[in-house]
């Protein structure tokens, strides 16, 4: 059997714990994210037959990043990127998180989502910025946890980067 | 031509006499010499040649003295200081297989000490306790430090997780039962997570380390390898060695797969083989319960041996009397006993029994001896014993209150008074008495006429017989009919007895039963026994009116009445309620 770490990263309720809710099998409550920051969750995912199971370590989104520990991302073999598209001051976030993942988990496979595509009305990210971001070679996907648009994908497409890179 | 062969040959014949030279000079040939030569100019294979002769020149060395480990000791020490310095974890790795058995080593020789003062302590306590895991070791021939830390000591190892160490996936999982379910990739995931937490929160050292979580009973304890970590859960307190035991996983775990943790990307199948090992760790030991007191077997064993010991109790009991109401009655005067036999709860007894021999009864309640326990097959004989010939002389010759009998040896003395002419008709015969062969009147004394009608004898006379039968009987039998027939000769006084004492007697005859069973049937056949009585005694003369048929059952009575019996009782008419 396959097992792989993957880490759930980005700003505080930009979605992380919604966008997972839905596929994963979870038997801790999200309580322990505010007490030692992070809560795992097992997603299994069958890829040309092969049945992968995902553990994902959903790590506690505060906007103040250096209060999260490092040591979670250890033994990641790709992780998620999480922005809120109502609120432009997450893409920095992610950022940052993204240097801090990339150095620790030595460039390990990443997708850049931009979460709540259900509310338009509020959406602050410009076309350039993820203009910007693709630009760089990244996969970055619009994702809505609540229409549930995308998000298997993601998880789909980020376990075949991870094997690809294997 | 000829001169250019000649000049080939002169060479070669100086090519030899120059190698000829050369050995002489030397001692080495050409490719000896081509070899030092290649040695000399290649330092890689110089080096080469050097490394197979260092070790060897510097052991020479040391042998001859001339150089000693402590002048290489610096040296070495130096290296590994540097080694250290740029890589501690290296060193960690190389030395974890070897530092495991060595501080296990030193850590065993420390239980040892810590047992041998255990063992000492112990062996000094008298406590109860010690004594009795003393017994247990003299028993199962072990030593009794074993006693004492397997009766101290209740565990149980329910699973075992081997967890990657940096990622905290889980690569193998052992469960002491099938019933337990749990997450066990969530769970190695979020262990690993607190063990980071705890590592980071406290900004521990980077040797130290989680090893124990502890909640309520449930333990979790954790052996760190360099690649992975073996957690068992423990439920109650495991032995001091089981540490060791989680140690010797990890490194059974790393060594054979050292290569599979080094490279691991997330393939757990490989780790399957590590069972046997995460096995040996699932260990339980249950305390012996103690052994509580049952008590309510040891009652029902108190009443049963209550009920067995009453049982034995009535037997023995019941036994003893039946052997001395068979001991009395062998020596009752007109009974002969053939055999004696105790079925059950009945005594069987065999026999003869003379006419004149007195009734059981006083016997029976004597012993407590009731009609259903005694069954009783007497045929009739004729007693020659002496109280015997006496009581049948009595009632055949009848004699006045005032005259008794002696017999002896065939001949039967009349004692004290009587009247002539009752003298007369008693020794008219004396062959109608068995026994009796000659009558002896020397020591009775003639009464006149007048005092005979002293009747006062009867009444006592009348009360004396009683008559029992067996159930559904109303008729007498032969023996019955001879007491009446005695009876009868007192019974016919009565009219008399009224008119010299100017008094009206009568007699009660009473018929007894009891309730158990049909009452009514009962008390039908007791009627017909009273009244049957009431016949004879009417056909033997007696006037109606002297004659009182009376039921009565012994349950409304004080007295102790034998069932189915027949009393008579002299009562006085004008006293009668």
């Amino acid at each position: 059997m396959l097992k792989k770490k993957i880490a759930m990263l980005g700003a505080f309720a930009v979605g992380k714990t919604s966008l997972v809710q839905q596929y994963v099998n979870s038997i801790f409550s999200e309580k322990y994210q505010t007490t030692i920051g992070v809560k795992i969750d097992q997603k299994v995912v069958n890829l040309n037959e092969t049945e992968i199971t995902l553990m994902l370590w959903d790590l506690y989104g505060d906007d103040d990043f250096m209060k999260m520990k490092p040591a979670y991302l250890i033994g990641s073999s790709g992780y998620l990127l999480v922005a809120d598209g109502t609120r432009a001051e997450t893409i920095d976030v992610a950022l940052t998180l993204h240097e801090m993942a990339s150095e620790v988990t030595k460039n390990a496979p990443f997708i850049f989502l931009i979460n709540k595509s259900d509310l338009k009305e509020t959406w602050e990210i410009e076309p350039e910025t993820i203009n910007h971001l693709k630009s760089k070679g990244w996969h970055v996907m619009i994702t809505s946890a609540k229409d549930n648009n995308l998000v298997e994908e993601a998880f789909t497409l980020l376990t075949q980067m991870i094997l690809a890179k294997q | 031509m000829q001169k250019g062969k000649e000049k080939i040959t002169e060479d070669i014949l100086e090519l030899g006499k120059l190698n000829e030279l050369r050995i002489l000079l030397t001692g080495l040939t050409q490719q000896e010499l081509e070899r030092l030569q290649k040695l000399i100019r290649d330092p890689h294979e110089f080096a080469e040649e050097m490394s197979e002769l260092l070790p060897y020149s510097i052991r020479k060395l040391i042998e001859k003295g001339e150089i000693s480990i402590e002048a290489l000791l610096p040296f070495v020490e130096d290296a590994m200081h540097k080694s250290i310095q740029k890589n501690p974890q290296k060193l960690a790795d190389i030395l974890f297989p070897v530092m495991g058995p060595a501080i296990r080593k030193a850590v065993s020789e420390d239980m040892k000490k810590l047992i041998a003062s255990v063992n000492a302590t112990l062996e000094s306590g008298l406590s109860p306790t010690s004594l009795k895991w003393r017994l247990q070791a003299m028993f199962s021939k072990r030593s009794f430090t074993e006693i004492v830390l397997a009766n101290t000591y209740v565990y149980h190892v329910s699973q075992v997780f081997l967890i990657h160490r940096q990622t905290g996936l889980l690569l193998h999982q052992e469960v002491a039962s099938e019933k337990v379910e749990m997450e066990a990739d969530m769970v190695s995931g979020m262990l690993t997570a607190i063990r980071d937490f705890v590592h980071d929160s406290f900004n521990s050292k980077e040797s130290a380390s989680l090893d124990e979580i502890q909640v309520g009973e449930l333990k979790i304890l954790i052996e760190q390898g360099p690649y992975a970590v073996v957690a068992a859960i423990v439920e109650g307190q495991p032995p001091a060695d089981y540490r060791l035991t989680l140690m010797e996983t990890v490194e059974a775990v790393h060594f054979n797969h050292a290569v599979d943790l080094e490279k691991f990307e997330g393939e757990t199948d490989v780790f399957r083989h590590t069972s046997k090992f995460l096995k040996n760790c699932l260990i339980k030991q249950k305390k012996e319960k103690k052994s509580k007191i049952p008590w309510p077997l040891i009652i029902l064993l108190i009443v049963l041996i209550g009920f067995a010991g009453y049982y034995l109790y009535v037997r023995i009991e019941q036994n003893s009397r039946f052997n001395r109401f068979s001991t009395e009655l062998e020596v009752l005067p007109g009974f002969h006993l053939t055999k004696v036999e105790k079925k059950g709860k009945v005594l069987n007894i065999y026999g003869l029994r003379d006419l004149q021999s007195s009734s059981l009864d006083e016997l029976m309640k004597k012993y407590k001896i009731d009609s259903t326990n005694l069954n009783l097959q007497f045929e009739p004989y004729i007693s020659l014993e002496k109280e015997i010939v006496v009581k049948r002389a009595q009632e055949l010759l009848q004699p006045p209150p005032t005259a008794t009998f002696r017999y002896e040896s065939g001949v039967l003395f009349f004692i004290g008074e009587a009247p002539h002419q009752w003298l007369l008709n008693a020794i008219e015969n004396p062959s109608k008495i068995w026994g009796v062969i000659n009558m002896d009147t020397a020591e009775m004394n003639v009464k006149e006429e007048e005092e005979t009608q002293n009747l006062q004898w009867i009444i006592p006379e009348i009360e004396k017989y009683s008559f029992i039968f067996d159930m559904h009987i109303v008729e007498v039998n032969d023996l019955q009919q001879k007491q009446f027939d005695s009876l009868v000769r007192a019974a016919v006084f009565l009219t008399d007895y009224n008119k010299l004492y100017n008094k009206e007697l009568a007699i009660f005859v009473r018929s007894y039963t009891n309730r158990s069973g049909n009452v009514e049937a009962n008390l039908k056949v007791a009627i017909q026994r009273a009244e049957g009585f009431v016949g004879l005694l009417q056909q033997a003369g007696l006037p109606e009116d002297l004659l009182e048929a009376q039921v009565l059952f012994i349950e409304d009575l004080n007295e102790n009445i034998i069932l189915r019996s027949v009393h008579f009782e002299v009562f006085d008419k004008n006293m009668k309620d």
